[in-house]
């Protein structure tokens, strides 16, 4: 057993760069590179392409960007872990596995993990007493979105990528697994650590750093509130860090790269998304995020520890995707003089076509673009001369409709103001409506989630 | 000038579901506890109007000096289905910076 392990973030989102992995890969020494590519929505978009085509339903990228660095991670003696698998980790694994013998690796075991597609196990699931009510609205009225349903996929804990290494896999690629866990797998498996109470803080420490480095550079200077002290963000350094067997870990950059590593950076994406800081409820464990202490031990490199948590939750998180509508939308803007009243007028103009074209929406929603879009009522409204000196104001519409056709009316009333709307009304192309996937988070207990490995040989 | 959250803090905003979280982090250790004391459940609410419908909790985090601001229904339905431009929070969050700050 090594006394530390070296884990690098290949990717921090589906759209990420590769070039900032390649070089971390190239010059980290990485014993693993994680890559994180889903989001929420991001099930029920492949879910869609799947059923379009059975061989699709994975992240494009994930294949590409691992196929393109098989050569390089095999040399460096990396492994590399991503649940861009989607909803057909089998199909992205046989198309890395593809890539890898074309490339001359024949022999590489490439690790499929699934068992978070529960889509065909709903029924069974109801039928054992399972409510799959909605744990944000309380809605346990599931019957309402059943014949709407596209995904259902669970958030499954490391145990499918502890498993594959156990095998000796060199890539692993799963469905839905937390996003930490791509990075916890590894360190569990390395340090040989189960899901007991006794390494509940050793595990509470990799899931902290899990979180930290998922994003890839949001905790090296990516959307940072300091993004002006930040050099070279077009080539920013992907994070690493060495995790020891007591959960004590440093965070890093390579050198030359763009960003920051500091106790500031690393603050930002601790406060992230997590909710109760104290209970940071993940498949693998639950961290208290308030008992970590962070130390700045050299240029760009600090310290995570104190780590503590609670073992593993007996219920997992299960999204359920839907279908769920349509929304229309429309952006035009406004010179100055006048801007804002012009922009008034457009929207009363698009009001008076809403009515004359009969649509049928449940929400219409107008932004002021300059004024109102991001904070809403928090947005102070400027007097009415300043309004009218801006430079440029936009009107945003957007509306939720049943179905295509009425989401349609917006693009052609936004048309309309081409010629019925102010002076001086500018487009770029109009947006094309867009479908409606809606979410409904259930929890469920973990005994009718079962991940498989399976070893594909390239 | 009476001072606002912008000047004793930095923020990171994001989504789960419908719910907005926001990280605010103390510029420094001085300003931790003011920034406690400033940020109420009310001034929260009363600040984003009908954007945010339902609870707003506030979780202190002493060892890095930060306030977790958790505001459910605050997406006008969540990322997926929102009509705001702003679909996971990540400007939103930023508005906190506009509450006073109780010297």
């Amino acid at each position: 057993m090594k006394n530390t392990i070296r884990l690098g973030a290949g990717s921090g989102f589906w759209g990420d760069g590769i070039d900032p992995a390649m070089e971390l890969l190239e010059g980290g020494e990485l014993d693993y590179m994680g890559f994180d590519f889903l989001a929420e929505l991001t099930m029920a978009l492949l879910q869609r392409q799947k059923l379009k085509n059975p061989q699709a339903g994975y992240v494009p990228d994930a294949v590409q960007y691992i196929s393109q660095m098989i050569p390089l991670a095999m040399s460096r003696g990396t492994r590399l872990i991503s649940n861009g698998g989607g909803v057909n980790p089998r199909a992205a694994g046989e198309r890395i596995a593809e890539q890898a013998r074309s490339q001359g690796f024949q022999g590489k075991r490439i690790a499929v993990v699934e068992g978070d597609d529960l889509l065909d196990k709903l029924d069974h699931m109801i039928a054992s007493g399972v409510s799959l009510s909605n744990m944000e609205t309380g809605d346990s009225n599931f019957e309402s979105i059943h014949s709407r349903l596209v995904a259902a996929n669970v958030y499954t804990d490391s145990s499918g990528v502890i498993e594959s290494l156990v095998q000796g896999a060199d890539i692993v690629i799963t469905g839905r697994i937390s996003d930490n866990a791509v990075y916890v797998g590894p360190i569990m498996h390395e340090f040989g650590w189960k899901h007991d109470a006794e390494h509940a803080d050793r595990i509470a420490a990799a899931i902290v750093m899990g979180h930290i480095v998922e994003c890839s550079s949001a905790c090296t200077g990516g959307m940072s509130s300091r993004f002006a002290d930040m050099p070279h963000m077009g080539r920013p350094g992907f994070p690493y860090f060495d995790i020891s067997a007591d959960g004590t870990a440093e965070l890093s950059k390579l050198p030359g790269t763009g960003g920051h590593v500091d106790a500031f950076t690393v603050k930002e994406h601790m406060v992230y998304e997590i909710h109760d800081p104290r209970r940071y409820l993940m498949p693998d464990g639950i961290p208290d995020f308030t008992t970590i202490k962070l130390t700045e031990t050299g240029p760009d490199r600090v310290k995570v520890s104190g780590a503590t948590g609670q073992p593993a939750p007996d219920q997992l998180k299960l999204i359920l995707a839907y279908s769920d509508g349509w929304i229309g939308e429309s952006l035009a803007l406004f010179p100055w003089p006048n801007a804002y009243q012009r922009a008034v007028k457009a929207r009363e103009t698009m009001l008076e076509r809403f009515e004359r074209m009969g649509l049928k929406s449940s929400q219409i929603q107008f932004d002021f673009v300059g004024l109102n879009t991001l904070h809403g009522p928090a947005a102070p409204m400027p007097d009415m001369q300043t309004l009218n000196n801006m430079n440029e104001i936009g009107l945003r519409c957007a509306v939720r409709t049943e179905t295509r056709e009425e989401a349609e009316k917006i693009r052609r009333a936004a048309s309309h103001l081409w010629i019925m709307g102010p002076g001086g009304t500018s487009f770029g192309t109009p947006i094309k409506p867009r479908p409606v996937m809606s979410l409904w988070p259930t929890l469920i207990p973990r005994e009718f989630v079962n991940q498989t490995v399976a070893i594909l040989e390239a | 000038m009476s001072k606002i959250l912008a000047d004793i803090c930095y923020i990171r905003s994001g989504d789960k579901g419908d719910t907005c979280t926001a990280g605010l982090i103390a510029k420094t250790p001085q300003d931790y506890p003011v920034l406690l004391r400033s940020v109420t459940r009310e001034a929260v609410r009363d600040l984003y109007g009908d954007w945010v419908q339902h609870d707003v909790e506030c979780y202190p985090m002493d060892n890095i000096q930060s306030l977790v601001v958790v505001m459910k229904g605050a997406l006008g339905g969540g990322a997926t289905q929102t009509l705001r431009l702003d679909q996971t929070g990540k400007a939103l969050g930023h508005g906190l910076l506009r509450l006073a700050v109780r010297e």
